[in-house]
């Protein structure tokens, strides 16, 4: 049932969205999904799509990995496309009217954009934070980016130290679900055959066992924590400091830069910017 | 003064459940190597937990260097001397990567940076894991967990490490390396070990065995000591070493050797010289 779990989609490598501070990355996402929602305008659409075949060319990731995350994706993407391009009521001439179905110039535009804005988000989210950010930078980016809210009392260390446990267990309680599948399995229990409800049904001799497993492990855990010391955020130091540099500082000017153009250029179209250039020159 | 000290000590989980340890008093000296036998739910677990401060007597008080574990102020302090190692290492690894865990008490302890980096090396080349510093936890074998588990206690530098059953899930040669860390801490680094067991290969080891039932100590004093009273052991549904029931086998069919034998090449040699001196008579 769970054969194929790969944990997280970290891949190690050494390109320049890896070694940039994860801090930094996290505040570019949030800029990154300003832009691709925001772009507009063919022009500033134009700029976001560019920007994004920049942050995949620069991560290094591999084209293959690439087409694999998006895989699960292509029935969503296609039916978003369909949507835009049958549905939406243009004005003027439709470019095609056949029955029932009519297409405007416009749904063309609305499809097409949909489809690179979905695409973009999935991608470029991708390769900026899962594919380059492990797990551990990943929590300590947001207790750090987070931390200001310590201030008025929200447990900023508490929920980041929940994450990376929750992050540590996952494979340890996959393995559990095979074993406990497996032992009800010897006990001729069925989980393939039957109705939805009779499936759903079927599970429940592993959900309970799991979870009765989960609390038991929790405790184990939270002694064993207790015995080394752990005693809340408070005075705790870090073996792994994140650093960023001059360089990452830069990096988020830019993008800021870019994002600010893209609010710009969603006020101005293609012919407006023709005109301008020919009043200059 | 004894590090350890525990003074009547009586325990229950809750107050209306039968006491699971009962009248306890007990002095474990610094630097002493003491292993603790007792047959299933017989309590060892529980002392255990007491005598590093993680539960608290309901009746009577332990001591760790001076220090009341029932003393809430103390018990950082009781923590930073005391640490233990669990059967289950999948239940006490925190971090994902192997040096992060390693990291995780010395961490909480609020040590500079330089000086984890120190420990956690000293402390992965001291269980021989050197080499898989930066692997997934979730990828080691269940042995190789429970030496990441005991480098983790090693990083904090505790004056005493007890072991439940750490050794519980490792194959021969991998516990015959641990109980060899474990006899290289306490005599080279001089830390006093607590070794809960059910091998009784492990317990000879020690300086010291404690033997537990229902709760109580039914027998305290040297391997020797212990391993002469054969029929006291088998009335706890304890063995001996085989080495020591081979000696008392033959002692019951009325030769007269002596007993408390526990190593083979000691038993060689008296069998040797008791076989040649039948001969001579
Ligand atoms: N968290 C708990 N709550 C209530 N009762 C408990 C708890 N843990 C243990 N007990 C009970 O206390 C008794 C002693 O348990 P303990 O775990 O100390 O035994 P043990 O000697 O370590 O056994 P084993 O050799 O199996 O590890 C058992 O009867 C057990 O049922
Ligand atoms: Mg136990």
């Amino acid at each position: 049932m769970l054969k194929d779990v790969t944990f997280g989609q970290y891949y190690p490598g050494n390109s320049l969205l890896h070694r940039t501070d994860p801090r930094i990355k996290m505040l570019i996402l949030i800029e990154y999904l300003v832009l691709v929602l925001v772009a507009n305008s063919e022009i500033a659409a134009l700029l976001s799509l560019a920007f994004t075949v920049f942050l995949i060319a620069v991560s290094g990731v591999r084209f293959g990995i690439l087409i694999k995350s998006v895989k699960p994706l292509i029935f969503v993407l296609a039916f978003t496309a369909i949507i835009n391009l049958f549905f939406t009521v243009g004005e003027g001439e439709p470019l095609l009217n056949w029955g029932f179905i009519t297409i405007y110039a416009n749904g063309v535009r609305n499809a097409i954009m949909m489809l690179l804005r979905l695409l973009s988000l999935v991608l470029g989210t991708s390769v900026l934070i899962s594919f380059t950010t492990s797990p551990l930078e990943l929590t300590d980016a947001i207790e750090a980016l987070l931390s200001p809210l310590k201030k008025i009392k929200v447990p900023v260390h508490e929920f980041a130290m929940m994450m990376s446990i929750a992050l540590r267990f996952i494979p340890t309680l996959i393995e559990e679900t095979n074993k406990i599948i497996s032992a009800q399995k010897a006990r001729c229990a069925d989980f393939e055959s039957g109705n939805l409800l009779k499936r759903i049904k079927a599970l429940i001799p592993i959900l309970i066992p799991l979870f009765v497993s989960a609390v038991r492990r929790a405790e184990e855990l939270a002694d064993a924590m207790e015995c080394r010391c752990y005693n809340g955020g408070e005075g705790r130091t870090k073996l792994k400091v994140m650093k960023s540099r001059p360089a990452d500082y830069a990096f988020l000017l830019a993008v800021t830069v870019l994002t600010v153009a893209v609010f710009f250029l969603n006020n101005i179209s293609v012919s407006e910017i023709i005109n301008l250039c020919k009043a200059i020159f | 003064m004894s590090f350890i000290e525990a003074r009547g000590v009586e325990f229950s989980y809750s107050p209306d459940e039968e006491k699971v340890i009962k009248n306890i008093d007990l002095k474990i000296e610094k630097g002493s190597y003491v292993a603790i036998l007792g047959h299933n739910g017989c309590g060892k677990s529980t002392l255990a937990k007491l005598l590093c401060g993680i539960l608290t007597p309901t009746e009577g008080q332990i001591l760790i260097d001076g220090a009341d574990t029932a003393d809430e102020e103390k018990s950082f302090e009781i923590r930073k001397k005391c640490g233990m190692v669990f059967q289950n290492p999948d239940n006490q690894l925190v971090a994902s990567v192997v040096e992060e865990d390693v990291a995780f008490a010395p961490e909480n302890l609020g040590l500079p940076r330089d000086e984890i980096r120190k420990r956690v090396d000293m402390a992965l080349a001291t269980v021989d894991m050197t080499e898989y510093k930066e692997h997934a936890t979730y990828k080691l074998s269940g042995g190789q967990k429970q030496r990441i588990a005991i480098a983790g206690m090693l990083a904090m530098s505790p004056e005493c490490i007890i072991f439940d059953e750490a050794t519980a899930m490792l194959d021969p040669t991998g516990r015959k390396e641990i109980v060899a860390a474990m006899k290289r801490l306490n005599s080279e680094i001089g830390i006093t070990v607590v070794t809960i067991t059910h091998y009784m290969n492990e317990a000879v080891e020690a300086d010291r065995i404690i033997v537990m039932n229902k709760g109580e100590i039914i027998a305290d004093g040297t391997p020797k000591e212990i391993f002469s009273e054969v029929e006291k052991l088998q009335s706890v549904s304890l063995a001996v070493p085989q080495v020591a029931e081979l000696m008392y086998l033959l002692e019951q069919d009325g030769h007269p050797l002596p007993r408390g034998v526990l190593h083979a090449m000691e038993a060689a040699d008296l069998l040797e010289a008791y076989i040649k001196g039948a001969k001579n008579d």
